[in-house]
């Protein structure tokens, strides 16, 4: 078991009028290699779990275990070393440093987990060949399209190989033909034995994780597996 | 992450933030110019004061006193007399005269001139006083000897030379037994004074002095009105210029003359007191323009505080420790207020040697290590503390609210 959270809770200004239960006593299991859509309308708690799941915010209560590590109780060090190496993120903002070349926005996890000067950029060019982007590291964000900076972030999350990529809306700001292929780029890394959790509100996007699970008002509604054109 | 990496992130932060990093180095380096430029120019002006009132003297009595044309007596005399019986308040007495007059001085082939106003260095002064000229005006014997009472008293043909006269009449030369003629007469010079050295006053060692009892051949017997008495101390000072003017009062009134008293103790105090007051007056500025910096670096970087919110939520959620993130800021804050307050301190010396040339007669200003140091550590110290306080206080946030910063 990969991930494994019980009884889980978010809960905004808990006890006062204006509560909120973002997400509302949530239980799930994933195994390692699987790929999971987690699905559900705006301010149904899909972006909270993600953020929850990924070690971006602290549940208010409930058990998080993560690959047999109880996440709740570490401090902000083991939570950034968890960052940096288990998971890897891809928003729908893409979230790049403006102010950074893709090569070294793509080097930066490298930094932080300590990897020796002379491998990183190798790796970090390894990374931007992955997604086609080699050509462009030395391009700004502001030099490139929507779509090839969310392919740099891609660069970015897996720079680190880590076990776990979290997506959130990945393609929620591309047009449909970049997003299938940042899509295509997912399943690849699926392919390879990475866990994948996508979240998004695109039943069309949904309907190609062999896994949905669905979230209404910080309750699963559904948890279903599926066959799958592309496997 | 290490420290040089650390090192290396701020850097990169700083070189890709260029317009940031200018217009907070820029409140730093007005900030410090202004302060090192503003107190070198006080504490250049207060020195060049000092200067001068050394060279002046202190304990330096002025007494001015005349007697109407036709009076019986002779100040001149009575005056000497009278400082000669107080000789534990007073060093010397002598009359301050300067010969107005076009008057030529000649050794060998060279010919000075006291009217030769185009160019003070080469304009010679004739100075008339008693055997106590040097003692009452500061100067300093190089060799030879003083007028004596006798030279004054026989009006004998002897000069003393200042030290800039002694160069440019005799060079190298030892003067003294040497013949110099003044309007063609020829005077034995029998001693010379070191060089007082006050930049801008070279009447002081541009000068022939002769015995006082040539007023009347040079100086077309001219009133002699003015004196110099110096007193041995402060305190004599208080009293000779008491017991001077009883003296004076007990023959000189209204009707048949006039004088007065005073001493340079009262000006230099007054002249410490007003160099004080220009002092806090510029500190204050100076330290106005210093907080105007100060609050610069504020502004800039608490309106970048939002912008970098968010870059904090991405590095953390790429795996970036709290830890690595301040050293980071602090670095990056360190580095920029560092070089924006060395950049000052280089334009603040620049400034110094200019305001120095330009107003203060040429003179070198070196601003004081004591205020750069202080107003660099001000500027340095401030830079950080906000530019550090946004990132501390972001760095505790949950990744995901630093992430939700617009």
């Amino acid at each position: 078991m990969l991930i494994n959270i019980k009884d889980l809770y978010k809960i905004y200004n808990e006890g006062q009028e204006s509560e909120v239960r973002a997400l509302d006593g949530v239980s799930l299991q994933i195994d390692r290699g699987e790929f999971v859509a987690i699905v559900g309308a705006s301010g149904s708690g899909k972006s909270t779990m993600m953020n929850v799941l990924g070690c971006l915010d602290v549940p208010t209560r409930g058990e998080y275990v993560l690959n047999g590590t109880d996440v709740t109780s570490l401090k902000d060090r083991e939570l950034a070393r968890i960052r940096n190496r288990e998971i890897g993120f891809i928003f729908q903002g893409y979230n790049l440093l403006q102010d950074l070349d893709a090569l070294d926005n793509v080097i930066l996890p490298l930094i932080y987990r300590g990897t020796s000067i002379f491998e990183r950029e190798e790796l970090a060019m390894a990374a931007l060949a992955r997604v086609g982007m080699d050509d462009r590291a030395h391009h700004r964000p502001n030099q490139m399209s929507g779509g090839q900076q969310q392919r740099v972030a891609i660069a970015r999350a897996i720079a680190t190989h880590p076990p776990i990529i979290m997506a959130d809306e990945p393609t929620g700001a591309l047009d449909s033909k970049t997003g299938r292929h940042v899509l295509s780029i997912l399943q690849q890394l699926y392919r390879e034995g990475t866990t994948i959790l996508l979240i998004t509100h695109d039943d069309g996007i949904a309907a190609t994780a062999p896994r949905v699970v669905r979230l209404s008002d910080g309750k699963i509604v559904s948890d279903k597996h599926q066959e799958v054109d592309w496997l | 992450m290490n420290l040089m990496q650390a090192f290396k992130m701020a850097f990169k932060s700083i070189a890709s933030k260029k317009m940031r990093s200018f217009l907070t180095m820029l409140g730093i380096i007005i900030g410090v110019a202004s302060v090192v430029i503003m107190v070198s120019v006080v504490q250049g002006q207060n020195k060049k004061q000092m200067e001068y009132l050394e060279a002046m003297g202190d304990n330096k009595i002025q007494v001015y006193a005349y007697q109407n044309y036709g009076s019986s007596g002779n100040v001149s005399e009575l005056l000497y007399e009278y400082c000669l019986g107080m000789q534990d308040l007073v060093l010397g007495v002598t009359p301050q005269i300067e010969v107005w007059q076009e008057i030529t001085i000649k050794y060998g082939a060279k010919t000075f001139n006291t009217q030769n106003w185009d160019d003070w260095d080469k304009r010679m002064s004739l100075k008339l006083g008693s055997d106590q000229y040097g003692v009452c005006n500061n100067y300093t014997l190089a060799s030879g000897r003083e007028l004596s009472f006798l030279d004054v008293d026989k009006t004998n043909r002897v000069c003393v030379l200042g030290g800039g006269a002694k160069k440019l009449l005799f060079d190298f030369v030892d003067p003294v037994g040497e013949t110099i003629f003044i309007n063609s007469q020829p005077f034995l010079v029998v001693g010379w004074y070191e060089p007082t050295g006050v930049e801008g006053m070279s009447d002081m060692d541009n000068m022939v002095l002769l015995p006082y009892t040539f007023n009347r051949t040079l100086n077309n017997n001219q009133d002699i009105s003015q004196y110099v008495v110096k007193a041995k101390s402060a305190s004599a000072t208080t009293l000779a210029i008491a017991k001077l003017k009883a003296f004076l009062g007990g023959f000189i009134n209204d009707e048949n003359g006039y004088y007065d008293v005073y001493s340079n103790n009262d000006w230099s105090d007054q002249m410490q007191e007003q160099s004080l007051m220009q002092s806090l007056v510029l500190g204050a500025i100076a330290g106005i323009s210093l907080l105007v910096g100060g609050i610069g670096i504020m502004n800039i970087m608490l309106v970048t505080v939002t912008e970098r919110t968010r870059e904090i939520g991405i590095r953390k959620a790429i795996g970036a420790e709290r830890r690595s993130i301040i050293v980071q800021f602090l670095i990056e804050a360190a580095v920029i207020c560092g070089i924006g307050g060395l950049i000052g301190i280089g334009l603040g010396c620049m400034g110094s040697l200019i305001a120095g040339k330009f107003l203060i007669q040429g003179m070198i200003l070196w601003p004081s290590s004591m205020i750069t140091i202080g107003a660099f550590t001000f500027s340095v110290v401030l830079g950080v503390v906000f530019g550090l306080y946004p990132a501390i206080k972001a760095s505790s946030l949950q990744p995901v609210e630093a992430l939700r910063a617009e």
